[in-house]
């Protein structure tokens, strides 16, 4: 027989107020869970969009032009020259101190060429960065590989008829269409875009490139510095950090996140209320019981210990069961949110985190009615005395 | 020998205008193996003489010395330990724990004790035991008649070996045939030389005592033993 023994034995006996503190104590820590771990997965999906977003810092020459352009790099207003980017020079970007975090780079060049008498814009890409860049691109065919290969704007499909397998003379070399790009609402689909060696050789721009776009963010990516970084290592370039959506969907979900912390914190203060209330009654149910104990010789701590070991087995017990109930309420609504795309994910941190708040707010509403019953004078407890 | 001394004590109730004296300049003296009863009407200060001696009341003056400890001179935690290590108390609605069964009571004590398991369970069965309830130790409280239950409430308050019991009417909700079994216990523990103060308004357990003192607003109006007792009562 230990203390132990009799604060089990009084959970069993009042079984339906150690149901209720349980119960109560758990929706309050299955919501705090269940909004975490919402928060947590939408931000993780956020994040992995974040990486799959595309470029999101843009290298362009540096110029004071204005007029045609295509993804800020200046063609020139009148002569339609502009200027130009070493390509020699990215090999800097491997100097960065943030180099890790650069998960993509697509070097491109830009110019014009003649079609069926008509100016058209020449895109060279590195083909693997590219195609990784743009993952929404829809082609129909294959991406261009190497060599004299094109793949066609929906524009420029429709405005020469264009078709797979066609040959197309640019500059006097013979370019085969191997893909044709699905309409992209963009200024991509005015485009002939080769690889990048092709291309450059075509608008006699060998060695040198328009633009360089770069994937680079992850949730927590210091894009700030890198543009700075890039900045550095590339002079005579404007380097740009493009990532508005993305901010917008982070603050969105930063905006979701506080309110969600907000929650939590409501619905933990109601928790430590109702375990207050609850045992604040409890304790003056068992003023007479707190006046055996006392008068049987059990300390002031001994009463106190049976207390908050009641509060403490409750609130674990809450804690657990509260987790389990998030983890179950966030797999049920995951699906409903976000179309379905984010991905619940153990957290074993929130795991340890929920059941440690259950403990910590039970045994801290618990105190004040711990510390009143151990203060009971017995013979005030005791009135048969 | 003397065990319990009472010198002076004065008890003084505050309630809003309202000064009741429960217990008024009381000095007493009590010999080791005596079975004390304590009688007089209502608030004649029989309960709060027996709550002072159990270090559960603290008196508004005088000293109390148990076994020449001076109880209230104690910490309060002390005043525990002294209550866990030298008094037994038996109340008047036996008070039991109502979710612990009659083993599990009687162990109550123990269980603040660094007495190892088996030990705290082998000396509340022996006490059960000795109060002749061997066959009932996991019956909870409801499951016991009343002078059944009177007796597991002795064992509790026996079961630590304490110098002095404490009894609050023990048999003030018994019937009288079950009142007699337990005043019997009673008296076996005093002939085995256990120290008793019983607090009782049954005239006839008068026979069971070797000492009675009449209380009457908060003063010894009659003390059967005062002269081998050492009584003695301020002027």
């Amino acid at each position: 027989m230990r203390l132990e023994h009799i604060v089990l034995h009084n959970l069993r006996r009042r079984k339906g107020r150690a149901i209720f503190l349980v119960v109560g104590l758990m929706i309050g820590v299955a919501t705090v869970v269940t909004l975490l771990s919402l928060t947590d997965a939408l931000s993780m999906r956020a994040q992995n969009e974040l990486e799959n977003f595309g470029a999101n810092i843009i290298i362009t020459p540096r110029s004071d032009q204005l007029d045609l352009n295509y993804g800020g790099v200046q063609l020139g207003g009148v002569n339609l020259v502009a200027r130009e980017i070493e390509q020699a020079s990215l090999v800097n970007i491997d100097d960065i101190p943030n180099r890790r975090n650069v998960a993509t780079i697509g070097p491109k060049v830009l110019g014009t060429v003649e079609v069926q008498g008509q100016r058209v814009m020449m895109m060279g890409v590195d083909p693997v960065a590219e195609f990784k860049l743009k993952r929404w691109w829809s082609i129909a065919g294959r991406p261009v590989k190497q060599g004299a290969e094109l793949l066609v704007g929906d524009a420029l499909v429709k405005r020469f008829g264009l078709a797979m397998g066609d040959t197309l003379q640019l500059n006097g070399q013979a370019f085969t269409v191997v893909g044709l790009l699905a309409k992209t609402g963009s200024q991509d689909d005015q485009l002939l875009i080769s690889p990048l060696p092709a291309a450059q050789a075509i608008l006699g721009k060998e060695g040198k490139v328009s633009m360089v776009e770069i994937a680079a963010l992850c949730h927590d990516c210091p894009v700030d510095d890198m543009v700075n970084q890039l900045q550095q290592v590339l002079p005579g370039t404007d380097v740009q950090a493009v990532q508005q959506v993305v901010k917008t969907r982070m603050h969105a979900l930063d905006q979701f996140r506080l309110f969600a912390w907000g929650v939590a914190v409501t619905v933990v203060i109601i928790g430590a209320l109702l375990v207050f209330v609850t045992m604040m009654g409890a304790i003056s149910e068992r003023t007479r019981e707190i006046g055996i104990f006392r008068a049987i010789g059990y300390r002031r701590r001994h009463v106190l210990h049976l207390v908050l070991m009641e509060a403490a087995i409750v609130s674990v017990l809450a804690g657990v069961m509260g987790y389990l109930a998030g983890v179950l309420a966030t797999l049920v609504t995951l699906p409903l949110l976000d179309g379905g795309k984010a991905i619940w994910h153990w957290n074993p941190t929130l795991a340890l985190t929920a059941v440690a708040a259950a403990l910590i707010v039970g045994l801290m509403a618990a105190l004040q009615p711990a510390l009143r019953a151990s203060r009971l004078e017995p013979s005030e407890a005791l009135r048969a005395l | 020998m003397t065990l319990i001394n009472l010198q002076q004590v004065t008890k003084r109730y505050i309630n809003g205008a309202d000064c009741v004296t429960a217990l008024d300049h009381l000095s007493l003296s009590i010999k080791e193996g005596a079975f004390l009863g304590v009688m007089g009407p209502s608030g004649s200060g029989k309960s709060t003489l027996l709550s002072v001696l159990g270090a559960l009341t603290r008196p508004t003056s005088g000293k109390v010395t148990i076994d020449e400890i001076d109880i209230y001179g104690l910490a309060t935690e002390q005043q525990a330990d002294f209550r866990r290590e030298y008094l037994g108390f038996i109340f008047q609605s036996h008070n039991l724990i109502p979710y612990l069964n009659a083993l599990e009571n009687v162990m109550l004590p123990l269980a603040v004790s660094k007495f190892s398991a088996v030990e705290k369970r082998r000396r509340a069965s022996a006490m059960l035991e000795r109060v002749g309830l061997p066959d009932r130790m996991l019956h909870l409280p409801q499951q016991l008649s009343g002078g059944e239950q009177e007796r597991v409430a002795i064992a509790r308050a026996l079961v630590n070996s304490p110098p002095l019991l404490l009894a609050d009417e023990p048999t003030g909700s018994l019937d009288t045939a079950t009142s007699q079994q337990v005043m019997e216990l009673l008296a076996e523990l005093h002939r085995g030389g256990q120290t008793i103060v019983m607090v009782t308004h049954n005239r006839d357990n008068l026979e069971w005592f070797d000492r009675t003192l009449y209380l009457r607003d908060g003063l010894i109006e009659k003390d059967t033993g005062s002269s081998d007792c050492g009584l003695s009562q301020a002027m």
